[in-house]
């Protein structure tokens, strides 16, 4: 038994359940125990999660091209991309901190991407395919999503850390500045999304109780 | 206690719960996602933790975070020694971010605990406690001091090979505060402070009735 059939919604800061007044989808109740609005799924989950997913994207390019942080000694400025520093310590033969590097700043960073594609697709053409399995990655990405930020954190222990005027500073780069703006725009591209849209296509559940 | 009905978040099943108040975890029964759990002796444990994390919490803003000797020269970096230096060279945005996911949310979070649930040991709740609880929601994904942790190990990591590094003594603290607030996390059960709320709510609206009457 499943609430959208018994016209009921939980409401998303105190889990009261609350009897909708209108029709399935639209309008939406006060929870008389916390005064919160309590919509049958969120609104416009499906638009919303694409424009800030194509939002991230689109800043995700200039993340990976343009420099994390400038290393300013008095030899000249380096500059460093996050590819740049995964080859770094590859090199220097620190796998781990490589590994730890690649997995929070471009490994976690595109499997979100494609996670949700993956998701709003599927959603949008309602397939039935796999429910169980999209639901756990759905849980996924909202787990590692804050783990992005990482990288971000790096650069600014650095900027704190290595700061001798005159001999070495490291200052972050601008690319530090969209990486940031990706993190942020994909944990909440994970928020808006709705995972109740996938098990909220009829013709499967009929299907199985069949 | 009657059994009550609980509507999973992730699948929108409706979940009859028939022994709603013993302790333990509650799963859904379609896609078998965590419901909430149920601890005895929430309120004491979370109050207690997050006095803890609170006192914490002080120590580490004050006292010096690492200090980075190379060749003859020093330099002593607090907690917040980087979102200084961030807003010297007018990164206005990473500076912002780096404040409020490290310093102001965390410390709004410890703060509500110990309000909500240090007036609730006191048996009593405080008047903004659904507001309080409503920003708790909001703010919980974006208190990351465990993913600065992370970072704090990697670029400990990367200097290494340049210079010595010397832990100060509000890196200890940090480290200890992290892992109490993870450990306060595991055992916050909403469900508890909302039944409470919904009876004193309930309570009232007799009180009002009578007072019409």
């Amino acid at each position: 038994m499943r609430a959208i059939d018994k016209n009921i919604a939980a409401c998303p800061t105190c889990h009261n359940l609350v009897q909708m007044p209108f029709g399935k989808q639209k309008g939406y109740a006060l929870c008389p125990r916390c005064d919160s609005e309590v919509y049958m799924r969120k609104s416009d989950a499906v638009q919303k999660t694409w424009a800030l997913l194509l939002a991230s994207i689109v800043f995700y390019i200039p993340a990976n091209l343009l420099p994390m942080m400038h290393v300013i000694t008095f030899a000249g400025t380096e500059s460093d991309t996050i590819m740049s520093g995964v080859f770094y310590f590859i090199s220097d033969k620190s796998y781990l901190i490589a590994f730890v590097i690649f997995t929070a700043s471009i490994f976690v960073p595109i499997l979100k991407i494609l996670i949700l594609i993956y998701l709003l697709i599927s959603v949008q053409k309602r397939s039935c395919m796999h429910r169980q399995r999209r639901k756990k990655l759905y849980v996924l990405t909202e787990i590692i999503g804050r783990w992005s930020m990482v990288d971000v954190y790096v650069v600014g222990v650095m900027t704190a850390l290595v700061h001798f005027a005159g001999l070495t500073e490291i200052k972050p780069g601008i690319g530090a500045n969209f990486f940031l703006l990706v993190v942020i725009l994909t944990m909440f591209a994970a928020m808006s999304f709705d995972p109740k849209l996938i098990w909220d296509i009829k013709e499967c559940n009929e299907n199985r109780e069949q | 206690m009657n059994p009550h009905y609980h509507v999973c978040h992730e699948c929108d099943t409706l979940n009859k719960i028939s022994t709603p108040n013993r302790p333990g975890r509650y799963k859904c029964a379609n896609c078998s996602a965590k419901l909430y759990t149920y601890k005895p002796a929430m309120n004491e444990r979370i109050y207690a933790l997050n006095l803890a994390a609170l006192f914490l919490f002080i120590l580490t803003n004050y006292f010096p975070f690492l200090s980075f000797h190379v060749a003859g020269s020093v330099s002593h970096a607090n907690f917040a020694t980087s979102i200084i230096y961030l807003y010297r060279d007018h990164e206005w945005l990473l500076g912002t971010a780096i404040l409020l996911t490290t310093i102001v949310f965390p410390l709004v979070r410890i703060l509500i605990y110990i309000i909500l649930f240090g007036s609730q040991f006191h048996n009593y709740l405080p008047r903004y406690a659904t507001h309080m609880i409503k920003i708790l929601n909001k703010l919980l994904p974006w208190g990351m001091l465990d993913v600065f942790f992370l970072a704090i190990l990697v670029s400990i990591v990367k200097l290494v090979k340049m210079g010595t590094i010397i832990p100060g003594t509000s890196l200890w603290a940090f480290i200890l505060m992290v892992f109490i607030l993870a450990w306060s996390q595991s055992m916050y059960d909403p469900h508890q402070v909302w039944e409470h709320i919904g009876r004193r709510r309930k309570a009232l609206q007799q009180k009002e009735k009578l007072a019409t009457i």
